[in-house]
């Protein structure tokens, strides 16, 4: 009954559900080990011979795949620590789209090591200090060990682009990646723009089809619609295209509006002034030699019997953003309103038809010369999630050309360039008097996990080929880089395995960014969960925001 | 449902006390005499605890996970109090005290509680040896009268003319700005504070921070963030085919609906044919499209002859055919634009706002170096660049991740409140804890001997606690804070003005050191907080009616 002995501190003073973590132990520590735990799981996902995971979802959908930056998004970290781990990989992903299990797993790695110095007695903030010593003399080396002539590239030399490709869509489908990359190649190179910066992700589209293999998978100069044409025309060679965003039918007042008949007669001329008008439309429309029409909002019944009439092929593209697409890849210009429209705006396909593969009726908008600005990759694949994880290694491959596009520098792959890291750094942290020293050769640890997880993963001898990796580097060959299939190390310009520059340079800022964001931190105050479906608020809001 | 009752001349009998308000309330509860005081005091000193870690530029990060998981960290102290939601009635008031000081004077909250929370301790030890609390209440108020006379005397002015010295507005933002973010980036961004503060500064008129438009993109790293002379909105054309880049832009900024709008009466077209129809649809539309053909004719007619630009930025809407007819005559159309960046527009590019487009001549229009278009994802941001001599400007954060740039964009706001704040008081004090010792140096040896009686102590207590600002600051940087507090003493002994070095704990002169505080902020510091101390000991009963003080265990 008495109050006297009130509770002391700050958990006296918070709301009930609130949580408060300070301190080393309760705090720091805590947050690292939630770190950890989650760079295991993204580990075994590294490289080449990584391993799938299989996610289940909130939604009961089914994930298989070894791109980390699905992995992190389907768990739902809760924690908050981990969380900014994931918010580093997201990072990544946005910036290059590569790279994010990279981020994770070093940034765990990282995070490892300070809770060992932190046993040690070190304090965060000297670990910080020697971190971010380390990530500026980091990028200092990794700019040194940018392959000589590689600042230049040819983007649309096929062997160059897929040469650089590779390793990014080998980490994801080991043996697949010659096909993919030549598929990806492709694409990329036919919608890259006259001045490749502006290479645009969005251009490059992917068409998953269920059935038949990898081999059966295509590139198509335009777009695949994975819809039929409302009329009965199917086919079209060589047509003019004109595209209306409004919809084809009959005009109508934003004002509601009425129709006024007194007698039988006016009833039966209203029918046919309506149906004169659609006609005249559609025939102006015919006249300016349009013989496709592209709709973007309903098409009317009658409408579509006047296009008919005159052989003029009707397709309906709901999605706002597809029929922005669909008017790059034609070269049309949209019009708002059924008019006629000038010859300017008009667009051209070569041909365009209704097909069916595997049980899906599309229609494929062909666009073979030149002036084309979008390129779409037909996947076949056996099961669903088959062909998503294809369209997850497509994807980072598109992105990997995008970011070659604007930094086309590249370094050593398979773990050469880690190595290098690693052992500069320790030299470095040599040098360097104070309790940096430590923090310093801790990081330089670090990148030994990338050597050690590819060796795991590949069932090899990790301690050997670390070993071999160092004498190799000690001796001054800076290339020297794991053979996966052989099992042994070589210079990886035999090999032909490089990593973009840009990629790995972003990864390792970003990790060590997230591991020093954790490291500072030495108090958590958490709110009570709130209940209600989080999850899908967040699903819908975004999905409205895609509606514009 | 909580009351803090300021009774002090109350009947002291214990259980008496607390039968009266059972008899009005048989839920009630209530906290008496020493349980009372100390309650309040717990509570100052436990608020204190955790806000103390946060101060200084060696300060650590707190870590705040909201109801829905989402984070964010933060140094700074009005932020956690306002995200930490406090529940005890006492850390309540204090909280209060330190958000009225944010909204005064932008910084100095950390400092307020910890200073509070300070008081209350040194009160505690005096009332423990039998000290009545009027008289710790008395002593408080004669010391911060003393304290303020002092401010003003220890105070460096600073001659603040056309021509402000950019040296030490620098120093200041920089002091702030190194409490909130880390050394590297806030040096960084002490320019671009300095910059946009003194590019909206207008003589003789007072100076409205929202002329700085805070942008943030979601974007690279922390250090990519930079100072826009211009203007940045946060979205951009709404039609495919207009163009995304323009020089040399003549910029039209206006409040004019260029969108079809339904009557307000129910109104309903009859028509019996399709022609009557199809000439009711232009109709609808034509007091529209005169006016977006008025807006072409301007274009026309500033763009004739030259291959220059033209950009229209519209509070109101724009819809799809008037877009559309502006998209084909090359014109840039924005609608929906905040209001405030309709201000920013016209201090920024020049020009006036227009209400409406009867009398548009080529005065009213703005004038822009380059407008582009920027797309993120699915976010597009439009840039209005190399604008001629602006009076409005954007600092555009960037971040990897969004607590980056909402830690980020607090410290902006701090940094361009200490800078305003120095232009207005005209003056400086000397930071690193120096101005502390010197106050308290000040009481103790001149203030003290003056006041008659028990008072003295009062006067003491308050001596005392100024010193938590210099220990805090050297405790977070790991130093030994009875060598800090001894050293910079002894200095001040001798008549030398130091504060402390984080670096290695040695004394150092802040005015070298460049580390100085605002004006404003101490004043309301040494204002407040002995007003609250004073009302908090003044507490002898605590009724609660209705739930439980404590949580139920």
């Amino acid at each position: 009954m008495t109050m006297s002995m009130q509770p002391y501190g700050i958990q006296s003073m918070l709301k009930e559900g609130y949580r408060h973590l300070s301190g080393l132990d309760e705090a720091v520590i805590k947050n690292i080990e939630a770190c950890k735990e989650l760079s295991t799981i993204t580990r075994t996902s590294l490289g080449p011979n990584g391993m799938n995971k299989m996610v289940i979802n909130h939604l009961d959908k089914l994930f298989v795949t070894n791109d980390a930056a699905t992995i992190v998004n389907e768990l739902e970290i809760q924690h908050p620590a981990a969380k900014i781990l994931v918010l580093a990989a997201k990072a990544q992903q946005e910036e290059i789209g590569d790279g994010a299990n990279l981020t994770i797993s070093f940034a765990g790695e990282l995070l490892q090591n300070a809770e060992e110095l932190i046993r040690m007695g070190l304090h965060p903030s000297e670990i910080i200090c020697g971190y971010n010593k380390a990530i500026i003399k980091v990028v200092e080396v990794l700019e040194q060990l940018v392959e000589s002539g590689s600042e230049t590239m040819d983007v649309r030399s096929k062997d160059e682009v897929v040469s650089r490709m590779r390793a990014a869509v080998a980490s994801k489908q080991f043996g697949q990646e010659e096909i993919i990359c030549s598929l990806v190649a492709d694409a990329c190179i036919q919608v890259c723009p006259k001045n490749p910066t502006n290479f645009n992700v969005d251009n490059v589209r992917v068409a998953k089809l269920l059935g038949g293999g990898l081999h059966n998978s295509c590139i198509v100069r335009g777009m695949v619609l994975k819809s039929d044409a409302v009329g009965s025309i199917k086919r079209m060679e060589k047509a003019k295209v004109a595209v209306f965003a409004g919809g084809v039918d009959t005009t109508a007042t934003e004002t509601k509006g009425t129709v006024l008949i007194h007698s039988a007669e006016q009833l039966e001329n209203y029918a046919k002034t309506e149906e004169a008008k659609v006609e005249e439309l559609i025939k102006a429309v015919a006249e300016s030699g349009a013989k496709v029409i592209v709709s973007g909002g309903s098409v009317g019944e009658m409408a579509l019997h006047f296009c008919e009439r005159y052989k003029i092929m009707v397709l309906k593209i709901s999605s706002k953003f597809e029929l922005r697409r669909f008017c790059r890849a034609a070269g049309a210009v949209a019009h708002l309103k059924l008019s006629r429209p000038s010859p300017d705006d008009l667009g051209y396909v070569d041909s365009i038809s209704v097909e069916e593969i595997g049980g899906v009726t599309v229609t494929i908008a062909r666009n073979e010369q030149g002036g084309n600005s979008i390129s779409t990759v037909v996947l076949r694949g056996s099961t669903d999630s088959i062909l998503d994880d294809l369209e997850r290694a497509v994807d980072d491959g598109v992105n990997t050309y995008k970011a070659m596009c604007r930094d086309s520098r590249i370094v050593p792959g398979a773990a050469a360039t880690e190595i290098e890291l690693a052992q500069r750094l320790k030299e470095y942290a040599n040098a360097e008097t104070g309790l940096d020293k430590y923090a310093i050769s801790k990081y330089a640890e670090s990148f030994e996990f990338v050597p050690k997880t590819l060796a795991d993963n590949a069932g090899l001898n990790a301690m050997e080929i670390i070993a071999s990796l160092y004498t190799g580097h000690g001796s001054g060959n800076t290339k020297l880089g794991i053979d996966l299939e052989e099992g042994a190390c070589k210079d990886v310009s035999e090999t032909k395995v490089w990593d973009l520059f840009a990629t790995k340079l972003f990864a390792l800022k970003y990790a060590s960014d997230a591991a020093c964001t954790v490291l500072r931190v030495d108090q958590i105050i958490m709110a009570k969960q709130a209940g209600g479906p989080r999850r899908d608020a967040a699903a819908a809001a975004g999905a409205g925001a895609e509606e514009d | 449902r909580r009351k803090a009752l300021n009774l002090f001349f109350v009947d002291s009998d214990l259980s008496s006390s607390k039968m009266s308000v059972r008899v009005l309330n048989p839920n009630a509860e209530v906290l008496n005499k020493t349980a009372a005081l100390h309650m309040t005091i717990n509570a100052a000193k436990g608020l204190q605890d955790v806000l103390k870690s946060n101060l200084g530029p060696k300060g650590t990060i707190k870590m705040l996970v909201g109801g829905s998981g989402d984070i964010k960290l933060t140094k700074d102290g009005n932020t956690l109090l306002k995200e930490m939601q406090i529940q005890n009635p006492t850390a309540i008031m204090i909280a209060r005290t330190a958000v009225a000081q944010d909204d005064i004077s932008g910084d100095g909250t950390t400092s307020t509680v910890i200073f509070i929370g300070e008081l209350m301790k040194q009160s505690e030890r005096c009332i423990d040896e039998g000290m009545h609390p009027r008289v710790l209440v008395d002593g408080f108020e004669i010391a911060k009268r003393a304290t303020l006379q002092f401010l003003d005397t220890f105070k460096t002015p600073v001659v603040m003319g056309d021509e402000p010295d950019k040296e030490i507005l620098k120093m200041v933002a920089r002091t702030t700005l190194r409490t909130k973010l880390y050394e590297g980036l806030a040096d960084q961004l002490t320019d671009i504070v300095v910059n946009s503060v003194l590019c909206i500064r207008k003589p003789e008129e007072p100076i409205d921070l929202f002329m700085v438009e805070i942008m943030h993109m979601r974007h690279k790293f922390d250090v990519d963030t930079r100072l826009v002379e211009g203007l940045v909105l946060d979205h951009g054309s709404r039609h495919p085919d207009m163009k995304r880049r323009a020089e040399n832009c003549h910029i039209l900024t206006c409040n004019v609906s260029l969108e079809y709008e339904k009557s307000e009466i129910n109104a309903g077209f009859f028509y019996s044919n399709a022609e009557q129809r199809e000439a009711m649809v232009t109709a609808e539309r034509r007091s529209v499209d005169e006016r977006v053909k008025k807006i072409i004719e301007l274009k026309n007619k500033v763009c004739a002859g030259n291959d220059n630009s033209f950009v229209i930025i519209n509070q109101k809407g724009i819809d799809p055919p008037s877009l559309d007819l502006l998209a084909r005559e090359g014109i840039i159309a924005l609608r929906r634009a905040k209001r405030r960046n309709m201000e920013r527009l016209v201090l920024a590019c020049g020009g006036e706002a227009v209400n409406s487009v009867d009398d548009l001549t080529p005065d009213s229009l703005g004038w822009a170096g380059l407008v582009y278009e920027h797309v993120l994802g699915e976010e597009k941001y439009t840039f209005v660049e190399q604008v001629k001599n602006p009076h409005s400007c954007t600092i555009l954060i960037k971040g990897p991740n969004d607590h980056t740039i909402a830690q980020i964009k607090d410290a902006v706001r701090d940094g361009l409140r200490s800078v305003k704040n120095t232009l207005e008081d005209e003056c400086v004090v000397l930071g690193a804890g120096a101005f502390e010792v010197a106050a308290r140096q000040h009481l103790i040896n001149e203030v003290k001997k003056t006041v008659k009686g028990r008072a003295q102590l009062g006067v003491e207590a308050f001596a005392n606690a100024l010193l938590v600002v210099p220990k805090t600051l050297a405790e977070n940087a790991g130093l030994d804070t009875q060598d800090v507090i001894i050293s910079l003493t002894s200095e001040h002994d001798k008549g030398n003005v130091v504060g402390v070095s984080l670096v290695d704990g040695e004394p150092i002169d802040p005015q070298l050191a460049g580390i100085f505080d605002n004006y404003s902020v101490k004043r309301q510091l040494i204002n407040s907080g002995p007003v609250i101390a004073s009302q908090l000991l003044l507490v002898d009963e605590v009724i609660r009616a209705g739930r439980n003080m404590r949580k139920p265990t």
